[in-house]
C-alpha cells in the first residue's frame, strides 16, 4: 500500500511559456542522442581535437615572445634553428595582426572543416532519434495532442540536431580559441584573432542550421531506423565520391554533395587563398615553403563555386522541407 | 445558471476526399461523462480528431472548454487530454520518464511535471514497473500509462478513444472504475468513444449516437432509458415457471433469457405493477433491472433509421 495520497489531485500552477516547451523537445533528444555510447565517444573526440588546437595555438603564440621556452628549446636542438626562429619571432613581433590573423583563420578553416565532417557523421547516428521513431511509434500523435503545435514540434527536433551540433561542433570552436588566446602570450591575441572567430561562428551557426534541417528531412523519409541512417550515409559518401570525379567533366554535378557545397561556403567565408597569399608575401622563410603549392590549388581556394553551392544548398533545403511537410502529420 | 458547454459545434464537416467522415454535425454538450457511440467508421475518431485539431475541420466551427478550435489550439490543449485508439509512446523511454515529459510539453516545470507523473502513475495503479522501459510493457500497462499521460496536466476535459481495447475483464473494469472517478469525484469532464455499449452504459451520463458522420441521437442516458421504460430483467433464485405463466396471464411478453434473468415487458412506464405481481406470487427478486437494453435497443434503432434514411 503506498505511504501518500494516491487519490487525483488537481494542480493550478503557472504554465511555461511555448519555448519552454520547444526546449523540452529539443532537450529531451540531446538526452535521448547521448545516450549512444558511440556518439559519446564521438563528443570525446571532437573535444580532444579541441585540445589539440589550442596545444598548437600554444605553440605558435610562444613563437611571438622572444625569450618563450619554444626559442630556448630549439636554441637546445639546433644553434642554427635557433637563429632561423629568433628571425621569425622579431618579425611575427613586428606584424601581430598578420601572423595571428592569417594562422587563426587558416587553423579554424580546417577545424571547422574536420568537425563539419565528424558532425555529419554525429547526425547520421542521431538520425533514428529526431523523427523517424516518432513516425514509427505515433509518437507524432502524443505531441500532437499535447500543447505544442507541428511547428513547435519541427522547432524542437530542429534544435535537437542544432544543439547535437553545438557539442560537436561549435563547443570544441568556441573552446579552443577561448583557451588558445587565454594561454596566448598577450592579451592582443584575442582582438587579433577577432576575425578568425567571427568566420568560424558564421560558417559553423549557418552550416549547422542547414544541416539540422536537411537531417531533419532525410530522418523523415522513412518510419525505419535502420534506413534513415543509411540514406544520409549514402547521399554524404555518394556526393564525397562524385564531387572529385565529376571536376573535369560535369561540373554541376559537384553540388549535388552537400558537404562539397558547405566546403564551398567555408573557402568564402574564411577566405584561405588571401591568407595564403599573404603568408607568401610577407614572411620569411616559410613564406618561400608556401609557393611550392599548385596553381590550381590556389585557383580553387581563392574562386569558390560560391552562387552555385547555395542554389543546390537552397533545392536541398526546399526537397527536405516538402518532404518533412507531407511526413510529419498527426494521422 | 446552466453549466457552461464543453463541446459545441456547428455544421462541423470533415471530407476525406469525396467521402463525408462528419456531415454536419451540430452539438451542444455540457460537462460530464460523455459516452460517444457508432458502429466502426462512423466518424467517432474523426470527430475526436477534429475537435483536437489531429485532423484539419472542412467546414463549420467547433468550440472546445468555450475556445474556437482552430484560432486557440495550444490552449486548447493544454486543458485537454487525450488517449488515443492505438498504441503511441515514445520509445526506449521509461514509464514515469514519458509521463513527466508529456507533462512538460504541457507547460509543467520539470519538478511539478515530475511529481504530477509519479502521482498519476499511482492514481492509475502503476507500481514498480514505471521504472522499466514502455516498449516491455503490457497492453494493460500501456492502457494505464495513455491515461497517465492524458491526465497528468490536469485537464477540464479527457477524449478516451477505446481505452479498454485488449485488455483482460479485471482489467477492464479498473480502466473504467478509473475512469469514472475522474468525472464523478474529481470533475473532468471525459468523452468515451467505445463500441462496447455496456462500457458507455457503465459510467456514462450522456449518449451521443454518431454513424455515416452524422449525429443520430443526443441524449441523457436517463431519458434514453424512460424511452424505453416498459421492460425488466428479473432475477429470481427459483420460481421462473410461476412467473412466466403470471406474467402471460397478464398478457405481457416474458422470455427466459440464458443468463438465466427473466425478461418481463411489463409496458408500464413504473415497475410497481411488475413488483405487484411478484409480491402476490411470493417471489423475492434478487435484483431487478429496469430497462436493461435500453442503450442497445436505442443504437440499434438509431442505425437502422440511419439505415433506412440513406
Amino acid at each position: 500500500m503506498p505511504l501518500h495520497d494516491i487519490r487525483y489531485q488537481h494542480w493550478d500552477g503557472v504554465h511555461l511559456g511555448l519555448w519552454a516547451r520547444r526546449l523540452v523537445i529539443a532537450r529531451n533528444g540531446v538526452t535521448a542522442c547521448l545516450q549512444t555510447k558511440g556518439l559519446r565517444h564521438l563528443v570525446g573526440i571532437c573535444w580532444m581535437t579541441g585540445l589539440a588546437v589550442t596545444a598548437i595555438l600554444f605553440l605558435i603564440g610562444q613563437l611571438l615572445v622572444a625569450d618563450s621556452i619554444v626559442v630556448q628549446w630549439a636554441g637546445n636542438l639546433n644553434p642554427q634553428l635557433q637563429g632561423i626562429v629568433h628571425m621569425l619571432t622579431s618579425w611575427l613581433e613586428q606584424h601581430p595582426e598578420i601572423s595571428v590573423r592569417t594562422t587563426q583563420n587558416l587553423l579554424f578553416h580546417y577545424f571547422c572543416i574536420y568537425l563539419m565532417r565528424v558532425s555529419i557523421f554525429v547526425l547520421g547516428i542521431a538520425m533514428p532519434f529526431l523523427i523517424t521513431r516518432d513516425l514509427a511509434s505515433n509518437a507524432i500523435i502524443i505531441y500532437s495532442s499535447k500543447a505544442v503545435s507541428r511547428w513547435d514540434y519541427l522547432l524542437g527536433k530542429f534544435s535537437t540536431a542544432f544543439g547535437l551540433m553545438a557539442v560537436t561542433w561549435l563547443g570544441p570552436v568556441c573552446a579552443a580559441w577561448f583557451m588558445s588566446n587565454l594561454l596566448a602570450p598577450d592579451w592582443r591575441f584575442f582582438w587579433h584573432s577577432r576575425a578568425a572567430l567571427g568566420h568560424a561562428l558564421f560558417y559553423g551557426v549557418s552550416s549547422m542550421a542547414i544541416l539540422s534541417l536537411l537531417a531533419l528531412g532525410v530522418s523523415a523519409i522513412s518510419t525505419k531506423e535502420k534506413s534513415t541512417p543509411a540514406f544520409w550515409y549514402i547521399w554524404w559518401i555518394l556526393g564525397g565520391v562524385i564531387a572529385p570525379i565529376a571536376r573535369h567533366t560535369q561540373p554541376w554535378l559537384r553540388h549535388l554533395s552537400f558537404s562539397y557545397n558547405l566546403d564551398q561556403i567555408a573557402l568564402a567565408i574564411f577566405q584561405p587563398g588571401e591568407d595564403l597569399k599573404i603568408a607568401q608575401d610577407n614572411i620569411p622563410l616559410l613564406g618561400n615553403l608556401l609557393r611550392n603549392i599548385r596553381p590550381e590549388t590556389m585557383a580553387a581556394l581563392n574562386s569558390p563555386a560560391l552562387w552555385g553551392s547555395i542554389f543546390a544548398l537552397v533545392l536541398m533545403l526546399v526537397l527536405a522541407g516538402w518532404v518533412i511537410s507531407k511526413r510529419v502529420k498527426p494521422e | 445558471m446552466p453549466p457552461p458547454l464543453v463541446i459545441e459545434t456547428h455544421a462541423l464537416t470533415k471530407l476525406f476526399g469525396q467521402q463525408r467522415a462528419l456531415d454536419g454535425v451540430n452539438l451542444q454538450v455540457g460537462p460530464g461523462a460523455i459516452g460517444l457511440l457508432g458502429p466502426n467508421g462512423a466518424g467517432k475518431s474523426t470527430f475526436m480528431k477534429c475537435l483536437l485539431q489531429l485532423q484539419p475541420i472542412t467546414s463549420g466551427s467547433a468550440k472546445l472548454l468555450g475556445r474556437e478550435v482552430g484560432r486557440e489550439g495550444r490552449e486548447i490543449r493544454k486543458r485537454v487530454g487525450y488517449t488515443p485508439e492505438q498504441d503511441c509512446h515514445i520509445p526506449a523511454m521509461v514509464g514515469c520518464e514519458y509521463v513527466t515529459y508529456c507533462a512538460q510539453l504541457c507547460g509543467l516545470p520539470f519538478r511539478a511535471a515530475r511529481q504530477r507523473a509519479h502521482e498519476m502513475l499511482d492514481f492509475v495503479g502503476m507500481g514498480q514497473e514505471r521504472y522499466r522501459k514502455i516498449d516491455t510493457y503490457s497492453t494493460g500497462m500501456k492502457q494505464r500509462l495513455k491515461l497517465a499521460q492524458a491526465i497528468v496536466h490536469d485537464p477540464g476535459i479527457v477524449f478516451l478513444d477505446e481505452p479498454t481495447n485488449g485488455l483482460d475483464p479485471k482489467g477492464q473494469a479498473q480502466i473504467l472504475e478509473l475512469v469514472q472517478s475522474l468525472w464523478r469525484t474529481y470533475g473532468i469532464s471525459v468523452v468515451l468513444s467505445s463500441h462496447l455499449l455496456q462500457d458507455v452504459d457503465r459510467i456514462c451520463e450522456q449518449i451521443i449516437i454518431i454513424a455515416r458522420g452524422r449525429v443520430l441521437v443526443h441524449d441523457t442516458l436517463e431519458n434514453l432509458k424512460a424511452r424505453k421504460r416498459g421492460a425488466a430483467e428479473v432475477v429470481v433464485a427459483d420460481g421462473h415457471r410461476e412467473l412466466q405463466a403470471a406474467c402471460a396471464r397478464q398478457q405481457w411478453q416474458c422470455e427466459l433469457l440464458p443468463n438465466g434473468h427473466v425478461k418481463v415487458e411489463h409496458k408500464s412506464d413504473s415497475l410497481n405493477p411488475l413488483l405487484r405481481l411478484l409480491d402476490e406470487l411470493k417471489l423475492a427478486p434478487l435484483e431487478i433491472i429496469p430497462s436493461p437494453n435500453a442503450l442497445e435497443e436505442t443504437f440499434v434503432q438509431a442505425l437502422e433509421i440511419s439505415h433506412a434514411t440513406a
